[in-house]
């Protein structure tokens, strides 16, 4: 997916845009996504750049850095970084469930931790790294955890599936062998109506590589009266 | 939403000369931006607060602690140090919404979040708190709503951090245009008691900087209820902290969540516990002295048994050394 | 008679679902994501009124905001509006931002009108009327079977009940609309639906455009649960805008506007007695009860509001009954069909009193159950789950476990009967080797591709990963749509007849014994140049209907707060022939997870004064999050002389009754309407000052004294 470069605010583009591409060209992509600390340098260098100055209501020129590269685009100070991502990246990975913080469909990384990205203004991750669902497959293959969410079946209609695998990831970054009971508690800002919850846990655990949960057991009892 | 200019501001000074009635403060968003989208509040303007230096550290001085405003609740949450001095705190963070809000919410943002009554919240509905002349909830859907209020409106206060920073003596740093001023819990909630019309004492052109916290030798705990295992408001919440010496209490606190506009505290429960020993029945006693004067309506009374409960426990539970 | 083959490789094992890879990774395309170039971002604007006549709509100011395309009204001319949220008008807008400026926009001029939006409410005679012509409360319909009276003169013991169920919302994560574009006088629509050719007759009738020039597709849909089987009026209204802007629009509700207007399961109310000889046994059953359906009128499939679609008393054996359904309307959004229509309301009513009746005559709740269940099978599964639950060591006396903490045990049983058929299918077979099975249906999650691919490749002697699946395109052949569980007994009998039909073929043109596995390429490679391309259709003996089951739920009540928590549900359920386990499970799971739900959260709440809705969001209209699992064990009963069945819906119908009765084992107080929240368990111990211990059956009383039985 390739994200829609946009001309930057034209005519009423304050002078703090330019240092900030100018810093993001000096900088150069590989040093851009090597680590947190080159985010946390560009967020550094574009407050300096940046000052106080108060731009809108109209489009407003934005960078920051998505799925490990830097990008540029343009949004109103009301527009929320999930309507950016969907309408203005085409990454529709993300899903908008609720809009109002409550589901989680919307979840993606902000500097390594989940939030939702329909409860956040576009223009407050300038600067900072975004992690979407579509950065995680790299290389064409699956991510352990997306691939122990196929295997354990960790999904029905999987419109909630982006949000939970993002959330997941994050976990397993910090905690690599969680308990159920902390898979649980870092889950508990989604929501799944086709209640694939029980292989959600399962396979979270799976992706550790800890042994299997006692959520959900299954039999089938083949040929049992005869 | 409707369209509106953004500043981020970069000193307190900036976001205390903008700050209006028409121009918002944004830390997490969380609260600003569900209400915006729901069209409860306008702004021309947002000033973002969250990169102010030094605003998001949480320090401890001889004195006391002092969390910066801009500290977020899962920095609350997962703060060693802090949840061993005030482990009613650390509970009551982490039981705050979701990872994901508690990830971008700051401490700041949560003691001054608006209400969260479902007729205040409705987009198509003007109740008294939004400048309509009735209260919808007395005579209606009431059950979320609160058992203590001085007033008419029966929103109850819903920020866990409120109630557990209410027993920790805290107070928070308020800048405002003319200066700095500082407000004990009680104080910040306050005007909300019997005025439907506010939700705390920050008025615009004041930003909160700081939470302070007196160093005490004070064991704290926070219990909630609620109808969900996760992820839900509390239906009542209690924060308690006490002082023991050779098990017998020399000072006690205890507030409650989710049932006034305020965190809701009664001196004579407090000093009843005094000289006593915790168990079953001084617990029990003091909780029923606390909800003495609950005035619970047709759909909300099941408050209070479980008030009574949560204050036995969360008394037990501080008064148990672990 | 057609035959599944007897040692299957694929069906009845566990196949990851074949479009799992698209679905994590972000690359499934919803109608949620779906961007046609130049696509326009469509909103709905709602009745702010639950009962008015709207006099006029002025759109012009909203054509004035800047990159507004198009706004049309719902309907012309002066109007009623009958619940909060009706739809009023639309708007297409190069971005969400301008369409919702130009929205705020609109002026309405409307004559409010009395409303009344609460049930017992609207049965009073002096009550506003939702339609003006009738009355709030329908006739009722009486069925009767045997002597009632004499059944109850005959009863050693009579129990009486009232129970209620609660409006639940589906809430499916998905929202309902999708995206319309008009290209050369032709209508193409990615619809988020069960059932795309319905949408198809649906969007080609509105708009009177041949069906040939509609084309409808939903390869990924996000949930639907019921609620989705029509185009809707948000999916007319998309193609309505795409055709004045003249450019692709893209319309999906928002969470608001889902929870309000486009279904619903309806609540009851349900008057219940039964009678019973000392041994248990059954003698009679009577039932007065009322269904809403919100202010549209309920057709059989709204389930709960009619008797067609409420059944009473369910599955059990009573010589001799007799019911009184009569529905309710008010001013609030329709019902729609709901996972199992109708079963589980009438499942919670009946599963109750067995178990009050069990208590009263000291019999256990499981015997009870098996002596006056007449479903053979039903009986054996009753035995089978009490031993893996532990039933026997767990069933106490009724709120006798110590300590503020109690637990219990209750049980429910289920059934379920929907015949498959109506389903066409085309496999075209490539001379490399390649196949593709084409068929119009729709894959809701319930794993559609997959079972198709599983079938196929266990006839064909191929891997499921060889098997190409393309469905959910109203250019394929027709199938049903998705509902009653019985996509899987519709679409897998098609799919053997036409892999049936590709062996023969190729077996012809070949000149091979066998084309199966290891010879398949082969026979293949004799196709030459042109593909084999043969259609076939559901053939009999295949799939069957006449599912049963049974849960046992044990719970945790904090009788000091009145929270309740689901420890463990065990859930045994006849599957018939069980084609992909994994799946299978995941829809189990699914439907206890949702059980749950409605057993201890989810609810919709009007309010009287204002007429809205108070909760049309998921921060007060409750989901169960993944801290409300419990510990599930499911046991199919895979029975390959059974056929094929669904269960999707089976499975979700007894967890609340189940929950019900142990929450009631636990405390030896009941909750007799649902959802069973803090409140209720608290009111029922009579801890709550003041409160009746059944304080919400006041108010539901009057529905019953507005008409005598
Ligand atoms: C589904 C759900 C469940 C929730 N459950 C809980 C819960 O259980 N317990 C709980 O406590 N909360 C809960 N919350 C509320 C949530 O925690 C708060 O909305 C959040 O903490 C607000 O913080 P924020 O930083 O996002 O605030 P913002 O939305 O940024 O700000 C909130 C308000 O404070 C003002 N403001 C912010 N910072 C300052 C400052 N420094 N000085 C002056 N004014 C300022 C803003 O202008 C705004 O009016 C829940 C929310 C949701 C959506
Ligand atoms: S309780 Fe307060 S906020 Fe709620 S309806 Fe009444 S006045 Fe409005
Ligand atoms: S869409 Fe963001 S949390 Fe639901
Ligand atoms: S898989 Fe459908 S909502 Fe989670």
């Amino acid at each position: 997916m390739k994200p829609i470069e946009r001309s930057s605010g034209g005519a009423g583009a304050p002078a703090h845009v330019v240092s900030r591409r100018a810093f993001l060209r000096g900088l150069g992509t590989a040093a851009v996504t090597a680590a947190a600390t080159s985010t946390a340098a560009v967020a550094a260098e574009m407050e300096k750049a940046g000052g106080e100055a108060t731009v809108g209501p109209g489009e407003v020129p934005l960078e920051f850095v998505l799925n490990g590269k830097p990008v540029r685009t343009a949004a109103e100070p009301r527009e929320t970084l999930l309507d950016v991502l969907r309408a203005r990246f085409g990454l529709t990975g993300a899903k908008e469930g609720c809009d109002r913080g409550t589901c989680g469909a919307c979840t993606v990384l902000l500097d390594g931790k989940p939030i939702y990205a329909c409860m956040r203004l576009a223009l407050e991750v300038a600067g900072a790294s975004i992690e979407t669902i579509e950065g995680q497959s790299l290389a064409g293959g699956l991510s352990p955890v997306q691939a122990a969410f196929v295997k354990h079946d960790a999904l029905q209609c999987g419109f909630c599936t982006p949000g939970f695998v993002m959330t997941t990831t994050a976990l397993l970054r910090a905690n690599p062998t969680p308990t159920e009971a902390e898979v649980r508690r870092a889950c508990s800002g989604h929501l799944c109506r086709c209640g694939s919850q029980p292989h959600i846990i399962r396979a979270a655990l799976a992706a550790a590589g800890v042994a299997t949960t006692t959520t959900s057991t299954a039999d089938s009892l083949r040929h049992d009266h005869a | 939403m409707k369209p509106f200019t953004y500043q981020r501001a970069l000193s307190v000074d900036t976001a205390v000369a903008e700050s209006s009635e028409r121009c918002r403060l944004l830390a997490g968003g969380i609260d600003l931006l569900g209400e915006l989208k729901e069209g409860l509040v306008e702004a021309d303007k947002v000033v973002a607060v969250t990169r102010i230096p030094g605003l998001d550290t949480i320090e401890k001085k001889s004195a006391g602690w002092t969390i910066g405003a801009n500290v977020t609740v899962a920095t609350i949450a997962a703060h060693a140090d802090l949840a061993r001095a005030f482990p009613g705190l650390a509970a009551a963070a982490r039981d705050v919404a979701s990872p994901q809000i508690r990830h971008v919410s700051t401490v700041a943002g949560n003691l001054l979040q608006h209400s969260r009554c479902w007729y205040y919240r409705h987009r198509d509905v003007t109740c008294m708190k939004k400048g309509g002349d009735v209260c919808y909830a007395r005579e209606g859907e009431h059950k979320y709503h609160a058992l203590f209020t001085g007033g008419y409106c029966i929103s109850p206060l819903v920020s866990s951090l409120a109630v557990a920073l209410t027993v920790l003596d805290a107070s928070v740093v308020v800048r405002g245009r003319g200066g700095e001023r500082r407000l004990t819990m009680a104080e910040l909630y306050a005007p909300a008691w019997d005025d439907h019309a506010v939700h705390h004492a920050i008025v615009p052109g004041e930003m909160l900087t700081a939470i302070e916290i007196p160093l005490a030798a004070r064991r704290s705990a926070f219990v909630q209820a609620s109808e969900k295992a996760s992820f839900d408001w509390a239906l009542v919440s209690c924060a308690v902290s006490l002082e023991l010496e050779g098990g017998v209490v020399r000072q006690a606190r205890i507030a409650l969540g989710a049932v006034s506009p305020v965190p809701y505290r009664d001196e004579r429960a407090e000093k009843a516990l005094v000289g006593t020993r915790l168990d079953e029945t001084t617990a029990d006693a003091a909780a029923a002295l606390l909800l003495e004067k609950a005035e619970p309506l047709p759909h909300n009374a099941y408050k209070v048994p479980i008030a009574r409960a949560l204050i036995k426990r969360a008394l037990l539970a501080a008064a148990t050394p672990g | 008679m057609p035959e599944w083959p007897k040692d299957p490789k694929y069906i009845g094992k566990s196949t990851p679902r074949v479009d799992g890879a698209k679905k994590v990774s972000g690359a499934a395309k919803y109608a949620h994501d779906v961007q046609p170039e130049g696509c326009l971002y469509g909103v709905v604007l709602r009745s702010r009124w639950a009962a008015a006549k709207i006099t006029s709509i002025d759109l012009a100011p909203a054509l004035k905001v800047r990159g507004v395309k198009a706004a049309i009204l719902v309907r012309e001319g002066s109007r009623q509006v009958r619940y909060y949220g009706d739809e009023l008008a639309a708007v297409a807008a190069t971005s969400k931002r301008a369409a919702l400026d130009a929205l705020r926009a609109i002026k309405v001029v409307a004559e409010p009108q009395p409303h009344v939006v609460k049930e017992h409410l609207a049965a009073r005679p002096d009550a506003p009327r939702v339609f003006a012509e009738t009355p709030n409360t329908g006739a009722g319909r009486e069925r009767k079977q045997g002597d009632p009276d004499k059944g109850f003169a005959e009863a050693d013991v009579v129990v009486e009940g009232l129970y209620a169920t609660q409006v639940e919302i589906h809430q499916p994560m998905e929202t309902h609309g999708g995206v319309a574009s008009f290209k050369d006088g032709e209508l193409t629509a990615w619809h988020s639906t069960q059932g795309i050719s319905g949408v198809r007759d649906g969007l080609s009738g509105a708009l009177e455009l041949p069906q040939n020039k509609v084309r409808v597709l939903g390869e990924f849909m996000g949930g639907g649960f019921g609620s989705k089987f029509s185009a809707g009026v948000e999916g007319l209204l998309a193609a309505r805008l795409s055709q004045a802007a003249g450019a692709p629009v893209r319309l999906m509700l928002t969470r608001f506007d889902e929870s309000l207007a486009v279904g619903n399961r309806p609540s009851t109310f349900q008057k219940i007695r039964v009678g019973a000889r000392a041994d248990g046994t059954l003698t009679a059953f009577s039932m007065e009860s009322y269904g809403c359906a919100g202010y549209a009128a309920g057709g059989p499939s709204a389930g709960g509001s009619t008797n067609s679609g409420f059944p009473a008393p369910y599955i059990y054996r009573v010589p001799n009954f007799r019911t009184r359904h009569t529905e309710v309307s008010i001013h609030a959004g329709p019902a729609a069909a709901f996972r199992a229509p109708g079963c589980p309301p009438a499942s919670f009513g009946i599963e109750s009193i067995l178990d009050e009746l069990a208590v009263k005559l000291g019999i256990d709740p499981v015997e009870l159950r098996i002596k006056n269940d007449p479903m053979e099978l039903r009986q054996r599964q009753y035995r089978m789950a009490a031993e893996r639950f532990g039933w026997a060591a767990k069933y106490r006396k009724p709120g006798s476990s110590s300590g503020p903490v109690k637990t219990g045990v209750g049980c429910a049983g289920s059934a379920w009967r929907v015949p498959g058929g109506g389903t066409q299918a085309e496999i075209e077979v490539s001379p490399d080797g390649s196949v593709e099975i084409r068929c119009g249906t729709q894959d809701l999650g319930t794993g559609t591709h997959t079972v198709i691919a599983v079938v196929a490749a266990e006839l064909l002697g191929l891997t499921p990963a060889d098997i190409q699946v393309r469905i959910a395109d109203s250019r394929f052949p027709p199938s049903g749509a998705s509902g009653g569980s019985m996509t899987v007994t519709s679409v897998t009998p098609a799919v053997f007849d036409v892999c049936t039909k590709a062996i023969e073929e190729l077996m012809r043109t070949s000149g091979l014994a066998d084309v199966r596995g290891p010879q398949w390429r082969a026979a293949c490679r004799k196709l030459g140049v042109s593909p084999l391309v043969l259609q076939g259709r559901w053939i009999d003996g295949l799939s069957a209907a006449g599912t049963g089951g049974v849960q046992m739920a044990e719970v945790e009540v904090d009788t000091e707060t009145g929270f309740v928590r689901v420890k463990r549900v065990t859930c045994v359920q006849d599957a018939g022939l069980l084609v992909n386990e994994l799946t299978a499970r995941s829809q189990a799971n699914g439907g206890i997870m949702m059980g749950i739900g409605y057993a201890l959260y989810e609810n919709r709440v009007m309010d009287s004064t204002s007429g809205v809705m108070l909760n049309p969001n998921f921060e007060t209209y409750k989901l169960p999050g993944i801290a409300d699992v419990p510990e599930i064990d499911v046991a199919f009963m895979d029975l390959l002389e059974r056929r094929v069945m669904g269960i999707g819906e089976p499975v979700t119908i007894p967890t609340a009754s189940a929950i019900a009765n142990a929450v009631a084992n636990a405390i030896g107080a009941r909750v007799t309407s649902l959802p069973i929240t803090p409140d209720k368990v608290l009111a029922a111990l009579g801890k709550v000052p003041g409160a009746a211990r059944d304080n919400p059956h006041d108010a539901w009383m009057s529905l019953f004294a507005t008409q005598p039985a």
